[in-house]
């Protein structure tokens, strides 16, 4: 618990809405700015020993994450179909704790590229999409993607891959130890001519800032760090944001509503307490970090009468352009153990084919992670050409200890019909509208998916892999990447915030999270929205100062 | 109770006390807290869901035999010897409860159909007749939900009542040991080192250094 308390009738500074990657360097940077901060998490607060090597839980059960019982979701996809549940799941998925996905992400922790920022003015239109520049550059972004490595915690070798993006010092930590897997991966892609190196990641390879080196467990992806050696929000810039003084950290309590005054400025949030008791926060100011999913949602169920179609929506793009990072997985089976269930998920990454390449015939540009599979993951995720039950299917189980997977990420192309908004009937256990997802890949992300994963054929056949299996490539239906919902840009026409995060319709609501991507970047989204968090919280402090909000 | 579920109920005792005995002392750390931390969530708190009992002992037969030709024994343990029954049993029962109603239905369709076939139960069939029959059932919901639920129960900790004597995670070769150091694999023991290419920051620090 915060140290700090608030009352809800006291007018404070900030509310920052979500605990995660964003909110967590939100609420850190504002309260050391001087700011009284309330964050508002809806999930519980978990203490390291809170967290469990259980696959079934994690994985199967909601252990962390947003639950589809209590907090359901529907997909379609066509806009013309009725939208249904999932028995069981969500379309789209995302920790409910404090410290949101930060505590549960993978972990890699890419920098998007130049040419990232500006595609659209360097490849031109793409017909039927919403394919579109950001209103900054990488320039613009590069201290704060320094500063993320470094007050957060990144490990890795800098200028390691020849393509890497122009960068104002090294890694604070080298990279982690190599796995059989990184091992193989560079074998293979080397002698192809390709340039893998050192996978870039948000956890501590050596003790750094009062958290420990990992321990090599193997339970990343989808789990919680026991020892806090993930730079984790909740571990990282929580605790500094409460050292303040001035930050409070509220968890259980669920925003539903922006309060909004006859002058067309934000009062404050509406919220549900752990008691389920609905309250309201006064703040001078609002920030809203709560995921490219519930961002949307919560400005749609803001909706009013002076915000008929919902708040800050004046463009009609609040929830519009959702985009995941279309991939595609390749695995190898080899002659001796690989043991891949030990240790970080990822060691070697490959950016070779990161530029869309107009000979291919579509747009696309992806990287690589040579990684691991845990044992549920590995049974349940049956490749192509493999038996599905009986004798071949057990022979298929015992390869696990011999076998890596080479995940590709690539870009989704911006959508207008691809969308987050209200579905018209079904609402949460709160009673307030749930969320209704629209999603339909565009051929083109298909189509470099498919590509890219025969790329890693090659390198897996290359490294000496005896097996190598392709897992299908099917049409999207939900996504954990929930980016492009409140894009940015300068025209209030055509975007929801400015380049600073303001709202063009309401001067003291800010939006930062993976909502705020104009594009969809190649994967790996948290580095950025880290980045984007610390600019955006410098701009609003600026803002504050200047009283200019 | 049936004989079945006295069988099950005396297993779950059995993993409890096997879980409240399973010790910690590999556990060769310096830091006491990691150690701990580490140690508490390689074995979680040890609680299991409520005894079930939701299957009869015929029925549980019947799920038993299919869950062992999806993942069959042999040399190698399969889901018979991992005990995934109890697993289904006691997920129906609880935290897939909601799923009960339609795998009864399934189930009963699955037996019906059977029945229609041979007078006596499929647990009690040969396995040529067995898995003529499961091939023409291997679309069904039913049979999908039961594979997926089989899987589960074979890899899911054997807190949950399957992966007997971690009989799942033996045949995948996964060890649960919770802390680990290099090198994890065959193929990480003898590298040399990330090599920088030339020409890259990289390359210039590496040597620099050098």
């Amino acid at each position: 618990m915060s140290a700090q308390a608030y009352k809800p009738s006291e007018r404070v500074d900030f509310v920052v809405v979500g605990s995660g990657a964003a909110g967590g360097i939100m609420a850190r940077e504002l309260a050391r700015a001087g700011h009284s901060v309330v964050v508002m998490e809806q999930g519980p607060r978990l203490t390291p020993a809170q967290f469990e090597h259980d696959e079934l839980k994690y994985s199967q059960l909601r252990g962390i994450t947003n639950s589809a019982s209590a907090s359901p979701q529907t997909f379609r996809d066509d806009p013309a179909k009725t939208a249904q549940q999932r028995p069981g799941s969500n379309p789209l998925t995302y920790a409910r704790v404090v410290g949101g996905s930060s505590v549960h992400f993978t972990a890699n922790f890419w920098r998007l590229r130049p040419l990232d920022f500006h595609e659209r003015s360097l490849l031109g239109a793409i017909a039927g999409t919403g394919f579109a520049d950001w209103p900054i550059r990488y320039e613009e972004l590069e201290p704060y993607y320094t500063k993320v490595e470094w007050d957060v915690g990144v490990s890795g070798l800098a200028g390691a891959c020849p393509t890497d993006p122009p960068r104002s010092k090294p890694y604070p930590m080298p990279p982690l130890p190599v796995k059989s897997s990184g091992v193989l991966f560079e074998r293979g892609a080397r002698k192809l001519g390709l340039h893998p190196y050192p996978a870039p990641m948000a956890i501590n390879s050596v003790p750094y800032k009062g958290r420990p080196g990992c321990i090599h467990c193997g339970f990343c992806n989808g789990f919680g760090c026991e020892v806090m050696a993930k730079s984790s929000s909740v571990w990282t810039m929580i605790p500094e944001a409460e050292a303040t003084g001035r930050c409070e950290v509220r968890a259980e309590s669920y925003v539903f509503r922006i309060g909004m005054n006859a002058k067309g400025r934000a009062t404050g949030v509406h919220y549900f307490d752990a008691r389920n008791a609905e309250r309201f926060q006064k703040a001078r100011a609002v920030v809203v970090c709560a995921n490219g999913a519930e961002t949307p949602r919560l400005l749609l169920n803001s909706a009013s009468a002076a915000f008929p179609q919902g708040l800050a929506n004046s463009s009609g793009l609040v929830g519009k352009y959702l985009m995941f990072n279309k991939g595609g997985a390749v695995i190898g089976v080899f002659e001796h153990e690989l043991n891949e269930y030990k240790s970080v998920q990822v060691t070697r990454v490959l950016h070779d084919f990161y530029e869309s390449d107009p000979k291919r015939g579509f747009y696309g540009g992806g990287g690589t992670t040579a990684r691991s599979a845990m044992p549920m993951g590995w049974a349940l995720n049956t490749p192509d050409g493999v038996p599905s039950w009986g004798a071949g299917f057990k022979d298929y189980l015992a390869e696990f200890n011999r076998s890596m997977v080479a995940l590709a990420h690539g870009t989704s192309l911006a959508l207008e019909t691809n969308r987050v908004d209200l579905d018209p009937e079904l609402k949460d256990a709160w009673g307030i509208p749930a969320i209704r997802v629209t999603y339909k890949d565009h051929p083109d992300d298909l189509a470099f998916a498919r590509w890219q994963q025969d790329r890693n054929v090659e390198i897996l056949e290359a490294a000496g892999a005896k097996k190598v299996w392709k897992v299908h490539v099917s049409a999207s239906t939900g996504g954990v990447h929930l980016l492009g919902t409140c894009r940015m840009g300068n025209d209030p026409r055509t975007s929801v915030i400015d380049r600073y995060h303001r709202t063009h319709d309401v001067r003291n609501l800010f939006l930062c999270d993976g909502s705020s991507f104009v594009s969809s970047g190649r994967g790996q989204p948290t580095m950025t929205i880290e980045a984007l968090a610390f600019r955006a919280a410098e701009h609003i402090a600026r803002f504050a100062r200047a009283g200019e909000i | 109770m049936s004989t079945a579920n006295a069988a099950l109920s005396s297993r779950r005792q059995f993993l409890a006390s096997a879980i409240a005995c399973t010790s910690a002392g590999w556990l060769a750390l310096n830091a006491p807290q990691v150690a701990a931390a580490a140690a508490h969530a390689a074995h979680g708190d040890g609680a299991l869901p409520p005894v079930a009992g939701v299957l009869t002992a015929a029925e549980a037969a019947d799920v038993d035999a299919i869950c062992n030709q999806i993942i069959p024994g042999g040399a190698r343990p399969g889901a018979r010897a991992a005990n995934v029954v109890a697993f289904i049993d006691r997920a129906l029962a609880s935290f897939f409860a909601a799923q009960l109603p339609a795998f009864r239905e399934g189930l009963r369709e699955f037996r019906a159909g059977w029945a229609q076939r041979s007078a006596e139960s499929f647990a009690a069939a040969g396995e040529t007749r067995q898995l003529a029959y499961l091939r023409t059932v291997e679309e069904t919901e039913f049979f999908l939900a039961l594979r997926r639920l089989t899987l589960l129960g074979f890899v899911a900790s054997p807190k949950y009542g399957g992966n007997r004597d971690k009989a799942g995670w033996r045949l995948l070769g996964f060890d649960e040991r919770s802390v680990w150091q290099p090198p994890f694999g065959w193929y990480d023991r003898d590298y040399a080192g990330f090599v920088p290419y030339p020409g890259t920051p990289a390359a210039a620090a590496a040597q620099a250094g050098a």
